[in-house]
């Protein structure tokens, strides 16, 4: 039978996949905004934010309260230090999708570009996002470590990005606003995965009491 | 809030072990009581069923109810009040007769003889402290026989089986090891759905752990009451930051 302490461990955990779960909607459907140009969907992502920012709130509490009440020890301390990280990470990550669908203000009326690598790099930072929260569930640190390798690729869809639209830019530039517009968008997306790899990193240091941040060696830094 | 205390002091003859104390101790729910040795925590605890008067040379004044009622009336039947606001001791104090003697006898002494009904409290009694399965089938053996935590689950069901209200733990986890308290602690958890708990600790670890409510005592006065959340993450009182944090005491 689980502990009082240990109940309220996993509902730290589910509190937590819940949050990711709005912030994985909140992308999303920012992503969709910008693509359709829809100011109400651009609305929707405002609204989850704002319940993200609650729920983040009450999760830092929930922690720091039992971190003060139970002075956990071991992997529970890590799982609880890792949680606060993760839930600041993921709450900017909010911030990011609010950012992506308020560039649909600058859209509207202007002409229509299409950065196909937009999308892919979008598919590719969802794909990120859904790996981490992944490995998070299962403390699966292999999972974690494999998924903080796609980083450097969105980095480098980011400077392609921004490559092709400066020849946009260049070419035809009754497209600037257009062109820096996707700029920002690439800029917020390439934020999000580097968010993501924290999570990674802290996946990995809530299961093996490795720290890797800050591009540490391989094997990482073992506490 | 089924306790209140209002200006509550006690003497010990010319000693004030306690201090005009107000508190308000809320329904269903465990609340802590913390403090150094000699603060005043155990003889606080001891007011709410009157179990001071059995020492002499006590003198109290202010108020205490209990349910609304005050205990210090001159009307107030003080059997009926330590029936409701029963105690557990730091050792556990099992009579030297068989678990199912310990458990009966307080309704015994409430006129409760009808066999097939000591039979019904005996098992509902130990099936709240999560003890019959264990003892089921040697509950005419010696109490002293079993462990001192299985021992301390059997003076709380002895004071289960006479309906209190209120349940006053005085070090109750002191003489168990670590495993034994964890199971202690955890009962207490289940139990406050029914009924409401006041538990008087030195390890403030255990108060942070299992407690809804705290208060800091220190000289015989009481120093903070307030969430347990928030005497430890953000006490308004230094002395109660300078205790928590181990800094004195």
């Amino acid at each position: 039978m689980d502990s009082h302490f240990d109940e309220e461990l996993k509902k730290v955990k589910q509190n937590i996949l819940k949050l990711a779960a709005m912030v994985e909607d909140s992308i999303t459907k920012a992503l969709e905004a910008l693509k359709k140009r829809d100011p109400g969907l651009a609305k929707e992502v405002q609204e989850i934010d704002r319940e993200v920012d609650k729920l983040e709130m009450s999760i830092e509490e929930t922690c720091i309260e039992l971190i003060a009440r139970h002075q956990p020890v071991g992997s529970d301390l890590r799982f609880l230090i890792g949680v606060i990280k993760m839930n600041n990470d993921l709450e900017r990550m909010g911030d990011h999708a609010v950012n992506i669908s308020t560039t649909i203000e600058y859209l509207v009326d202007k002409p229509r570009i299409r950065p196909i690598i937009v999308w892919s790099m979008a598919r590719v930072v969802k794909e990120m996002l859904t790996e981490s929260v992944e490995s998070f569930m299962n403390n699966d640190a292999v999972r974690a470590q494999k998924n903080c390798e796609h980083d450097s690729v969105v980095d480098e869809m980011r400077d392609e990005t921004i490559r092709i639209l400066l020849t946009h830019m260049i070419e035809e530039p009754e497209k600037i606003t257009s062109a820096m517009s996707y700029i920002l968008v690439a800029k917020n997306l390439e934020r999000i995965a580097d968010l993501t790899t924290n999570i990674c990193e802290d996946v990995i240091y809530i299961a093996q009491a490795r720290v890797i941040k800050h591009h540490a060696e391989a094997g990482g830094k073992k506490e | 809030m089924i306790i209140e205390t209002a200006n509550l002091s006690l003497f010990y003859k010319k000693f004030q072990a306690l201090i005009n104390v107000n508190l308000g101790i809320r329904e269903n729910m465990i609340t802590g009581i913390i403090g150094p040795s000699g603060c005043g925590k155990s003889t606080l605890l001891r007011v709410f069923n009157r179990m001071n008067e059995t020492i002499d040379g006590v003198s109290i004044t202010g108020s205490v109810k209990v349910d609304g009622e005050e205990i210090f009336s001159p009307v107030c039947d003080i059997n009926m009040l330590r029936k409701n606001v029963g105690m557990v001791f730091q050792r556990p104090n099992t009579f030297p007769l068989s678990i199912f003697e310990n458990v009966i006898y307080g309704p015994r002494l409430w006129g409760i003889t009808h066999a097939p009904t000591l039979d019904g409290i005996t098992e509902r009694s130990l099936r709240a402290v999560n003890l019959f399965d264990e003892v089921k089938d040697r509950l005419k053996k010696p109490a002293l026989g079993l462990s001192l935590e299985k021992q301390q689950r059997l003076c709380i069901a002895r004071l289960l089986a006479v309906e209190p209200e209120i349940l006053l733990m005085d070090e109750p986890c002191s003489a168990l090891d670590p495993i034994a308290t964890s199971k202690i602690e955890g009962l207490m958890i289940e139990l406050k759905k029914k009924y409401t708990i006041i538990i008087v600790t030195h390890n403030m670890q255990q108060a942070a752990r299992i407690a809804d409510e705290v208060g800091f005592m220190l000289l015989g006065e009481l120093i903070e009451f307030d969430r347990t959340k928030k005497i430890f993450t953000n006490p308004a009182d230094e002395r109660t930051f300078n205790y928590i944090s181990g800094r004195f005491g």
